[in-house]
């Protein structure tokens, strides 16, 4: 489970160039966690919200229903959701069924995408021994590691909602965002109303975004997807 | 993209094993879990990998970093925990910015220089360190004999050791010398904090403890001296502190301020006067602080008396009962309030007198060095390494005046009373002979302002010495090119201010051994140093055979040996306390915090210059200028302003080649699709619009002094008629995609500190076409 705190995120994309190093991934290549900068209003009533995003691990994975040469796995040891790249036929069935356009495709046309770190690169992770916790010494995920805001956290849902604000958990347990991830309400003193902009981006079944995208943070895939989901 | 080394390959899939899936069941149907004990491993590159530590030199502000070592290849990197510069204080996580992250792929780039070159037949060629260091030494003699020392210039900054110092000045014998602080990089703020008390201190607040922040002209979450500044702001925010912004433009920072005020630009002399003005009415001054502690008071509040919220509404743009709110939030928090201010009113024509006008008011609320407000850090009792040695080092430069205050030719530059030399007089003191020679260490003027003249007065100099990890405008136009290995190839004691940090009343130290051997042929700074001394016949003085041995001796006063505290990357010394000034008074004349600058000789000298010069009446004391008494204004031919800006990406020229944060920094803007890893224009929609330019279009920015070419960014992030541009990228700098902003500026400055004017009026236009 990730949880997210949009007013701790100070936009940096430290998660994303952590991610690209830890996993040993050109630049160029499509990012496993993004970060988009969702612009909303007129100078000087102007608000931008920076949401990081990646696989969401979700329990009900859509990406694996779709997948016709079943490749992709929902884990029952650990929850993370791994792709075996032998099997993958780069059908790219998963990128559209993917809420948060997650999915990325190298030269090879085969799907990668983000393994909550149980391995180094893409298609590491599949087949491996469950996730262990850090202090068992499990990998640390690169992103939670490397966040300067200590806005990204991951772990068992328990854990997490521990550190959870008592709203945000209210939430959560409510069912926000499909209970696929944790996200903390805005703060209302600095980004009043930017709960529905940051809620449209990443609660990709509601319909009607109030956001736009800064452009959307990769060519394909990425904020523009799950915008428009 | 760099060839990593010999690691064994990602895809290895060794010990792979399959468990029982019975470990750990999640908690919430199928939902990640994490199981606990000790289960059998795959190995990566990580698992064989070895820990070793570093301290970020990429904007030099020294973060801690924890690095994964592979085989002599930095596979993994990521910051340490509880460090004073890269967390937010003990028992916090340390983390790295993406400047930090970057260093791992800067250790193995291709693209840096990795042999010495020297000019020869008018060519660079590729020569070993003997004949490099000889080449070096015979060029320097023949200076020297020439046209004497005092002709060469020390232009090194963000060395990780101080021995160019005793190497230019006290062995060669030149008394000039270009730094950052005062010369390029917030000098009206810098001089203003030195002759007011407070020193360079007046960036940095005592985040956690304080109640009110503003951060003026500060964008704190993009730019900052270390995370621990953004991660402070971030635990005062959590505490309840109140964050004010103000800033033309919406930052990150402004997002998370509960007031963000969009200033007009280079206002903020106004805006500070008419908060002293609402202090004062309202009683909320600090009487006893300002009776014992300052001086000039009187001045100040003859300066306030007029200055209403109202009549600064005008100026300023701010709704007046904003201001009266701000400045009474501000008032009521204190002491355990704090205004941070560095580049953003440091550099421009007016912002000596602006900077003096807001710092007036740390005076005027007494918060200074007390909890939550502005600081005075004290760093650690480092030792003299020669007085440790007992080496008689000789001051060869006592004797030399500096070129400014020796000739007639430069009685137009009032600041050389305070400053002593400039950084835009450079190239017409190489054109009247007075300077001749350079040596640079990853400092490069072609970027810091008058980039055209610069880049002419390096090719007219007899001999420019540089030290560099990239090719560039510069290093390709040197006569002697020095590769140095990066801080993670180096034994290094950081020395450069470590002070200021998320430990609040803690002296602190950091250091790490090199994590890696140099790339190709690379040396150390303190080698290069210390060889082109051994050629000059100074050996003697510098008996060190590396830095680690130099750094050791930096500790005599210290418990800690070098190895020790680079074993564990960073060690917290004894405590310091508040209210340092009720024993020591203030670092002025009158041993007070200075309100009025009357007492200062050699500033009352500049201004009476500027007076004759600009035929304004200035005071030494808190004084509005109007943007355009000393510097230019937008008019029909250039109507819009221009300023630089910085990105959390890079920090100026040193980390533009790197890959990942191109390449994030074009995701940033939403142009990663784009074939162009430059700077962008940020320009508002009112602008854009009249001119036919939307983003991802090459445009074309012109000044009365220069042009360039650069991507279009259309944004309501900016004020109509203010535009922006990252600086460091372009013509001179080692990553040439986009433009090099300070190619718009020539000779413009702060009269008063000699800080370029980086405030620009251009015009702007659409190249035409389908863009890039």
């Amino acid at each position: 489970m990730f949880y997210f705190d949009p007013n701790r995120c100070i936009g940096c994309h430290a998660c994303s160039i952590s991610c690209k190093q830890r996993h040993d991934r050109d630049a160029d290549a499509d990012d496993w966690r993004t970060v988009t900068h969702l612009e909303r209003g007129e100078y000087p009533d102007f608000q931008e919200l920076p949401v990081s995003m990646s696989c969401m691990h979700c329990h009900d994975a859509p990406c694996e229903q779709v997948c016709p040469p079943d490749a992709i796995v929902k884990r029952e040891e650990d929850g993370i959701v791994t792709v075996n790249r032998d099997r993958c036929i780069g059908c790219h069935y998963c990128a559209w069924a993917c809420p948060y356009g997650a999915p990325t495709y190298g030269d090879d046309g085969l799907m990668s995408k983000c393994n909550m770190c149980l391995g180094e690169g893409p298609g590491s992770g599949h087949g491996k021994p469950p996730k262990q916790k850090a202090e068992d010494g499990g990998l640390k995920l690169s992103c939670v590691d490397n966040c300067v805001g200590e806005a990204i956290k991951a772990g068992p849902v328990s854990e997490v909602m521990e550190e959870a604000s008592e709203a945000a958990a209210r939430r959560f347990e409510n069912g926000a965002y499909n209970s696929r991830v944790i996200v903390e309400p805005m703060d209302e003193d600095s980004a009043a109303g930017m709960d529905d902009v940051a809620d449209a981006s990443i609660n990709a079944d509601d319909e009607g975004a109030a956001a736009i995208p800064a452009g959307g943070s990769d060519a394909d895939g990425g904020a523009s997807d799950w915008l428009n989901g | 993209m760099a060839e990593r080394g010999g690691g064994p390959s990602l895809s290895r899939r060794s010990l792979l094993k399959t468990t029982g899936a019975a470990a750990g069941l999640a908690g919430l149907s199928g939902c990640v879990d994490f199981i606990e004990g000790d289960e059998d491993r795959d190995l990566g590159r990580l698992g064989e990998a070895e820990t070793a530590f570093g301290n970020c030199w990429m904007c030099h502000h020294a973060c801690g970093q924890q690095l994964q070592v592979n085989d002599g290849t930095i596979v993994d990197i990521s910051g340490v925990d509880g460090h004073p510069r890269g967390s937010a204080g003990p028992g916090t996580e340390g983390t790295l910015c993406p400047k930090g992250l970057g260093e791992m792929e800067k250790a193995h780039d291709p693209d840096r220089i990795t042999r010495p070159y020297v000019r020869k037949d008018g060519e660079l060629q590729e020569v070993d360190w003997d004949e490099a260091f000889a080449y070096t030494a015979d060029k320097l003699r023949d200076l020297a004999e020439t046209h004497g020392p005092e002709t060469f210039l020390d232009a090194s900054s963000w060395t990780t050791t101080n021995l160019h110092e005793v190497v230019w000045r006290d062995l060669y014998g030149t008394p000039e010398r270009i730094g950052r602080g005062r010369h390029v990089c917030f000098g009206g703020a810098h001089l203003s904090g030195n002759l007011m008390g407070v020193g360079a201190d007046m960036r940095f607040v005592d985040y956690q403890n304080s109640e009110y922040i503003i951060a003026w002209g500060r964008n704190i979450f993009e730019s900052f001296a270390g995370q621990w500044e953004p991660k402070g702001v971030l635990e005062a925010l959590d505490n309840g502190a109140t964050l004010v912004v103000i800033d033309p433009r919406h930052t990150p920072t402004a997002q998370k301020a509960d007031h963000w005020l969009p200033i007009e630009p280079r206002t903020d002399g106004a805006l500070a006067l008419a908060m002293a003005h609402v202090i004062i009415e309202e009683g909320l001054h600090d009487e006893s602080f300002i009776e014992e502690w300052t001086h000039g008071f009187e001045a100040y509040e003859e300066a306030v008396a007029d200055k209403t919220p109202e009549w600064a509404a005008e100026i300023t743009g701010i709704d007046a009962e904003l201001i009266r709110e701000i400045a009474i939030g501000f008032a009521e928090a204190a002491p355990a309030a704090g205004i941070a201010l560095w580049t953003g009113v440091g550099q421009y024509a007016e912002s000596q007198k602006a900077s003096q006008n807001v710092f007036a008011l740390n005076g005027l609320v007494g918060n200074i060095d007390r909890p939550g407000g502005l600081r005075l850090w004290q760093g650690p009792p480092f030792s003299d390494p020669f007085e440790v040695r007992d080496i008689d080092l000789p001051n060869n430069a006592a004797d030399e005046t500096p070129a400014l205050r020796k000739y007639d030719e430069y009685a137009d530059q009032p600041y050389r009373h305070t400053t002593g030399i400039g950084h835009n007089i450079v190239p017409e003191m190489v054109e009247n002979g007075h300077i001749r020679g350079i040596y640079t260490h990853y400092d490069n003027p072609i970027n810091d302002g008058n980039s055209e003249a610069w880049m002419n007065a390096l090719d007219e100099m007899d001999l420019v010495i540089t030290v560099d990890a990239y090719w560039s405008e510069l290093t390709r136009r040197a006569d002697v090119v020095f590769p140095e290995a990066i801080q993670l190839e180096k034994d290094t004691l950081i020395d450069y201010a470590p002070a200021w940090s998320a430990y609040h009343d803690r002296r602190w130290m950091t250091a790490s051994e090199a994590a890696v051997e140099p790339l190709g042929d690379s040396k150390p700074g303190f080698q290069i140093l210390r060889g082109i001394a051994e050629e000059m016949g100074w050996g003697e003085y510098i008996p060190w055979e590396s830095e680690a041995e130099y750094n050791e001796d930096m500790l005599a006063n210290v418990e800690y040996s070098f190895e020790e505290i680079a074993e564990q990357n960073y060690v917290i010394l004894e405590e310091f306390g508040y209210e340092a000034w009720r024993e020591n008074g203030f670092n002025t004349p009158t041993n007070a915090f200075q309100f009025d600058l009357d007492e200062m000789d050699a500033y009352v000298r500049s201004i009476e210059e500027v007076e004759e010069m600009e035929g304004v009446d200035l005071e030494t004391g808190p004084q509005w200028l109007p943007p355009g008494t000393l510097g230019e204004m937008p008019d029909e031919e250039y109507p819009l302003h221009f300023y630089d800006t910085r990105s959390v990406f890079f920090a100026f020229g040193a980390d533009q080649p790197l890959s990942q944060q191109r390449s994030q920094y074009a995701a940033r803007h939403g142009l990663k699709s784009a074939d162009y890893e430059g700077n962008y224009l940020t320009i508002n929609p009112t602008d854009a619009d009249p001119r036919g330019i939307e983003t991802g279009d090459m445009v074309t920015v012109e000044s009365a002094d220069g042009a360039g070419e650069l991507m279009a960014y259309v944004s309501e992030r900016t004020p109509p008629g203010f535009l922006t541009a990252e600086f460091g990228f372009g013509e001179g700098v080692p990553h040439e995609e986009g433009f090099n902003t300070m190619m718009l500026h020539t000779e413009g400055v702060d009269p008063l500190s000699s800080q370029p004017d980086r405030h620009i009026p251009i015009e702007v236009h659409a190249n035409g076409g389908d863009g890039a």
